[in-house]
């Protein structure tokens, strides 16, 4: 779905335009109507003036007293004619020079007008009054030039056109600033989204816009709820592992204790059968405690729980003093639950340590993908059982316990994250080599997407 | 070695308890965490097991309450649950070393001695002092003269505690606490029998009598 912010923009531009557009036209229309009704009373007014002016002698000849005629009339072209008739004399306006108006004979009391093509390219507004002088009928026909009041309105349409452009970009720009103010809050909710994400923050600030608030609560209630129930799912499955473990533990105990007083192949399957029972529930425990994407429950930090993981293997492979180089990005916190994390790098890092000579290297790296590096010194493995080290508990060496154990548990947590896990043999220490990748963007908020 | 074993389960510790004795260890048992805390700073323990899923009181809540007294006591946790962030939980709050469920009692057995050895400072499979080894395994001692000699129990764990302490001043009392447990009859007269016996197996100059303090195990 496009943003909210640039649908209400476009939105609003667009009815801005259409406002801008109709309002342009309509009051081009009525200044014109106006000027030409403005004209045209005008020329009313002046034909009544002719009127006055014109008299009949006697004989019946036309005549007009020029003298109190508007000097414009007399100059030629000047865009101000009149043209007389009656009966068959006729007489015009000096302006009209050798040009005619083409008139019709009107009946007393009408009025006729339209518009004509003048001298001089000039458009016309002529009208034509029906009158009865003396008893004579006449029509008299007064017109003037359109074309500078046209040019007059053209103008004032320019002028009306760009101030509306102007006042259109100043309205979007003004309406996209008052949008990104409002919009603030929802990025203010994005960031916290995104901390959510990283792990810094546990619950949204509650303090949001009263449309929002209802998401964000239900956002933080659905958090408690999963919180809740991860948490109630991990310590059953704790109380169940304690609990199968406990007879295991006898179990083992005997067999080891009788290990002379029963027959070795009995003791042997009872040996198998008790690990087989253990990794099955400690693979299939450790499955149902991931996490998974999009839990806001504590974030693995490569600086704070790396070196502390590191520490623990430290001791627990006392005896070996195995010296290791970490690299990790400064910034490296993952999106990732802490404990899935621990899990992962501890039975990676175990199998490292637990075949090693004296060196294990870790190297972290974002780009834009989680991937993690660990090598070892050690013997390494044959490349064609690379392919089988993840599946169910696949032990390449009897003697050390556990072996290729760890790395299904690991392979489980990494197909749960959707990353994928490679085994090879390394360069640089000539053991074996992990390599981890796991996709950390687009959990539940794409950065990118906004 | 007096050895503090906090495990609820029964017919584990029935099982542990007789094992630790076989390696030389004078166990005493607690059943659950209030116990275990209130024994274990007593400061007649050299290490304990800890069992993490202990009744009334959890295992890591019982360590961190010892650390937050400043009580060193070693500790090896046990644990069922087994996962990664326990261990790195446990390891934090001032576990030495870990141990998951179950496990061969050869390689509790191995964790403690690596344990006991780290902690005294000597370093090492075997302790090597004044050109004596004592096998902690088959509980034999190799003398100067390259013989070997079969310890009984209580000679191996004295042997082991003084070999653990060297050029320490200990005296008959504090001998007694690490090398019987709570159960057993405690008479100091026993010790100076049993400083005799090793005396005649390994020659008069090893360990000196510091009269009215105690014993020193000579380290050179």
């Amino acid at each position: 779905m496009r943003s909210l912010q640039s649908k209400l923009g476009y939105g609003l531009t667009l009815s801005l335009i259409a406002v801008f557009t109709v309002l342009w036209f309509l009051v081009s229309l009525n200044i014109q109507y106006l000027a030409e009704e403005y004209i045209a009373s005008r020329l009313r007014h002046d034909a009544e003036m002719l009127l006055s002016t014109i008299h009949f002698d006697k004989a019946g000849n036309l005549g007009i007293d020029e003298s109190t005629i508007d000097l414009v009339y007399s100059k030629p072209f000047s865009g101000h004619y009149y043209f007389i008739t009656s009966g068959n004399q006729t007489m015009s306006s000096r302006s009209l020079w050798d040009q005619q108006l083409g008139s019709v004979l009107v009946k007393a009391g009408d009025q006729i007008s339209n518009y004509q093509d003048g001298p001089d390219n000039q458009l016309l507004l002529v009208i034509s009054n029906g009158f009865i002088k003396q008893g004579y009928p006449l029509s008299v026909t007064v017109a003037e030039d359109l074309n500078p009041v046209k040019r007059n309105i053209r103008q004032f349409q320019t002028r009306f056109a760009i101030t509306a452009i102007v006042m259109l970009l100043l309205l979007v720009v003004l309406q996209a600033l008052i949008l990104r103010h409002s919009m603030k809050s929802l990025s203010r909710i994005h960031e916290e989204l995104q901390s959510l994400q990283q792990g810094e923050a546990n619950q949204l600030n509650a303090d949001a816009p009263t449309e929002l608030r209802p998401l964000v609560n239900e956002i933080n209630h659905l958090l408690v709820v999963m919180e809740q129930r991860l948490r109630r799912s991990r310590d059953a499955l704790g109380d169940l592992a304690h609990a199968v473990k406990r007879p295991l533990t006898i179990i083992q105990q005997l067999t080891d204790k009788n290990r002379n007083a029963l027959p070795a192949d009995l003791n042997a399957g009872l040996v198998r059968q008790v690990t087989e029972i253990n990794q099955l529930t400690d693979r299939i425990l450790k499955r149902a405690r991931l996490a998974g994407h999009g839990h806001s429950s504590a974030r693995f930090s490569f600086l704070h729980d790396l070196p502390q993981l590191i520490e623990t293997l430290d001791i627990i492979y006392n005896d070996k003093s195995i010296a290791n180089q970490v690299d990790f990005p400064e910034e490296a916190n993952c999106p990732i639950d802490r404990e899935d994390m621990l899990e992962l790098l501890g039975n990676l890092l175990d199998n490292a340590y637990k075949w090693a000579n004296k060196r294990v290297n870790i190297t972290v790296a974002i780009n834009p993908e989680l991937t993690i590096c660990i090598e070892d010194d050690g013997p390494g493995t044959d490349p064609n059982r690379f392919e089988q080290l993840d599946k169910r508990g696949v032990r390449l060496d009897e003697t050390k316990k556990g072996y290729g154990f760890g790395l299904s548990i690991a392979s489980d947590i990494v197909r749960e994250y959707s990353g994928t896990l490679l085994f090879s043999t390394s360069n640089t220490l000539g053991g074996f080599r992990v390599d981890i990748t796991l996709p950390i963007e687009g959990v539940f908020i794409n950065p990118k997407d906004k | 070695m007096r050895l503090l074993l906090a495990e609820d389960d029964l017919d584990l510790v029935a099982i542990l308890k007789k094992d630790l004795e076989t390696a030389g260890y004078a166990v005493d048992v607690a059943d659950n965490g209030i116990d275990a805390e209130y024994l274990g700073n007593e400061a007649i323990y050299d290490v304990a097991v800890l069992d993490l899923g202990l009744p009334r009181r959890n295992g890591i809540e019982v360590l961190n309450n010892w650390r937050a007294k400043g009580n060193n006591l070693p500790v090896v946790v046990l644990t069922a649950r087994n996962a990664w962030h326990e261990r790195v939980e446990g390891l934090k709050v001032g576990a030495d070393d870990y141990l998951g469920k179950p496990f061969h009692v050869e390689e509790l057995l191995a964790r403690l001695t690596a344990l006991l050895h780290r902690t005294s400072q000597q370093p090492g499979g075997t302790l090597r002092v004044c050109n004596m080894v004592l096998d902690e395994e088959r509980q034999n001692v190799t003398t100067t003269d390259g013989l070997s000699h079969k310890l009984t129990g209580t000679e191996f764990r004295l042997l082991r505690y003084l070999l653990l302490h060297p050029g320490k001043v200990l005296s008959k009392s504090e001998l007694t606490d690490h090398i019987y447990d709570q159960d057993s009859d405690k008479d100091s007269n026993i010790i100076e029998v049993y400083i005799r016996r090793l005396r005649k197996l390994m020659g008069n100059d090893c360990i000196e009598t510091r009269r009215g303090q105690g014993y020193v195990f000579r380290d050179h």
